[in-house]
């Protein structure tokens, strides 16, 4: 049977809790501010993606300050990256919605973590730099779990005494929906009975200016044409930090214990470019068998998906690609279902993208509205054929179909449903 | 490496009360070897782990395992702090005796021998 998600956690650029994040998929509110990175004016990034509420600028814990109801001793912050304490506090939000708390999920073989980051490229700086200094003679303790790529696993796993799966997925910015797919697989092959999947990014200088030199980021300074997903005059993606968790049951353990489901994860799929180290295929072609896995995989045709929630991060090469591959799974079939960009509002998230895209998908369904493309102007032509709106549709979506691009090709695509329209 | 990483006293010091900074900089002027053991004493006390039982007396024969709490982490977090602000190694050998409070500063003054002088 298909797992339902029974809660949802958010700390991200357009909101720290599921309500706030509602309204501003619903306003159509963006989370993209200015920046000034090292202190240097004269670089071309001038927007990302802002997590309010917390400070994570210094490499030391014990300068940070995060918002007040989340109580984290320092046993747990010596070894977290700011993104860490973002997933905490993420994953607490998800526990509470699905009625549980950290006592249920703790020694239960049959509890789940499956994680993606892409690391602290701002610990791991900080700590190696200070290492070199003394010529290797000290270093920080908690230097490597707190910055390499898995420390989000192993100290979530830690904190939270994971005793069943716990894995972490690299896969650039498909890393979080394969952490959500590997998830499901895992609940509906009856290994665990409920998952905890977490992605989750930081915003920084180290983590988002080095794809300022791939010449991959928004030169605009004004939010509201940064991050322009589909529109003719795009070019290029803002960057993002925060964290969303979302808690996945058996539906027979969820019901058991008198959990409602705000929605179904109704399955997945995945296929590779085969193409470039960082450029997506130009035909979109694994894009596309992604798309039609994911849809065999949930026993749904084409006809089935009522809303599409595009990786579209707003670079030229990328969003071409997918608009491509969307119009060869349903504009060639004369189907219309809406399509929305969410990167427009929040900047792009990289590991925490797809975990982010799927859980806006969870609030959408139980909302019962699909968020607009607000900073839509001129679609590109190659967009024609694909349904666009600009504005918030007050309908609720029956079957979304979310869908996660990465470098190296990686594509991965999910169907999230409405609680009882798939039950597998 | 272009920058220097290694925090400065006042700032790796920031948190806490304005006598530890002020012992620290008593240290640094005169090599005054009280101003060292108030300074250790206060990074125990930071570096303590929360939740382990009711606050410990800082006396000599205070154990850190036993009496304060301290996991293996935490010791080796304290003694990177302690290790950067002095700007000494200490060995697994150099640790590996210390339990107690007493011991702890012992070990830091060896360190520092020829830097510090009684009073």
């Amino acid at each position: 049977m298909n797992p339902v998600v029974t809660g949802v956690g958010f700390i991200t650029p357009i909101g720290n809790d599921r309500a706030s994040v509602e309204r501003s998929l619903r306003e159509g509110r963006h989370g993209i501010g200015p920046v000034e990175f090292l202190g240097n004016p004269e670089l071309p990034v001038k927007v990302a993606g802002i997590v309010r509420g917390f400070e994570v600028d210094s490499p030391s814990w014990r300068d940070w300050s995060w918002p007040g109801r989340y109580d984290i001793p320092k046993e747990v912050l010596r070894g977290l990256a700011p993104h860490g304490l973002y997933a905490i506090c993420a994953v607490e939000q998800a526990l509470a919605e699905a009625g549980l708390g950290p006592p249920d999920v703790a020694e239960d073989p049959a509890t789940g973590l499956y994680c993606a980051s892409a690391g602290s490229a701002m610990l791991l700086h900080h700590n190696l730099a200070q290492m070199r200094a003394v010529r290797g003679a000290r270093g920080n303790p908690m230097g490597v779990v707190s910055s390499i790529a898995g420390t989000l696993n192993f100290n979530l796993a830690a904190h939270y005494r994971i005793t069943g799966t716990v894995c972490g997925f690299v896969s650039a910015c498909a890393s979080s929906s394969h952490a959500l797919g590997y998830a499901v697989d895992d609940l509906r092959l009856g290994r665990i009975r409920r998952a905890i999947v977490v992605g989750a990014e930081e915003m920084n200088a180290d983590s988002v200016l080095p794809f300022a030199h791939m010449r991959a980021l928004s030169k605009q300074s004004d939010g509201r044409k940064a991050s322009r997903p589909f529109d003719v005059e795009r070019d290029g993606f803002v960057g993002a930090g925060g964290a969303v968790a979302l808690v996945l049951e058996d539906p027979r353990a969820a019901s058991g214990r008198g959990a409602a489901p705000l929605a179904t994860a109704a399955g997945w799929g995945q296929a590779a470019d085969g193409y470039s180290v960082a450029a997506s295929h130009p035909g979109g072609s694994g894009l596309l068998l992604a798309m039609e896995r994911a849809l065999a995989d949930a026993r749904v045709g084409p006809d089935d998906i009522d809303h599409v929630s595009a990786h579209a991060t707003s670079t030229p090469v990328g969003d071409l690609a997918e608009a491509i591959a969307l119009r060869g799974l349903f504009a060639s079939r004369g189907l219309r279902p809406p399509v929305t960009a969410a990167k427009a509002l929040t900047g792009h998230g990289l590991s925490l993208s797809g975990a982010m895209q799927a859980a806006f998908c969870v609030v959408s369904i139980a909302g019962g509205f699909m968020p607009g493309n607000p900073h839509l102007g001129t679609a590109d032509p190659e967009c024609e054929g694909l349904e666009l709106p600009r504005a918030t549709l007050g309908r609720a979506p029956t079957a979304v179909l979310s869908n996660s691009s990465g470098f190296g090709g990686s594509n991965v695509c999910h169907v999230i449903a409405a609680p009882r329209k798939i039950t597998g | 490496m272009s920058t220097p990483p290694t925090n400065p006293p006042n700032t790796a010091l920031a948190r806490f009360p304005a006598e530890v900074l002020e012992a620290y900089q008593r240290y640094r002027a005169h090599g005054d070897a009280g101003a060292v053991e108030a300074v250790v004493i206060a990074a125990v006390v930071d570096y303590r782990p929360t939740g382990t039982g009711a606050p410990a007396e800082m006396r000599d024969d205070t154990r850190l395992v036993e009496d304060l709490g301290y996991d293996s982490v935490a010791v080796a977090e304290l003694v990177f702090f302690l290790e950067d602000l002095f700007d000494v190694t200490l060995s697994n050998d150099d640790i590996q005796g210390v339990r107690t409070l007493a011991e702890l500063r012992g070990c830091v003054n060896r360190k520092l021998a020829g830097r510090v002088r009684r009073a």
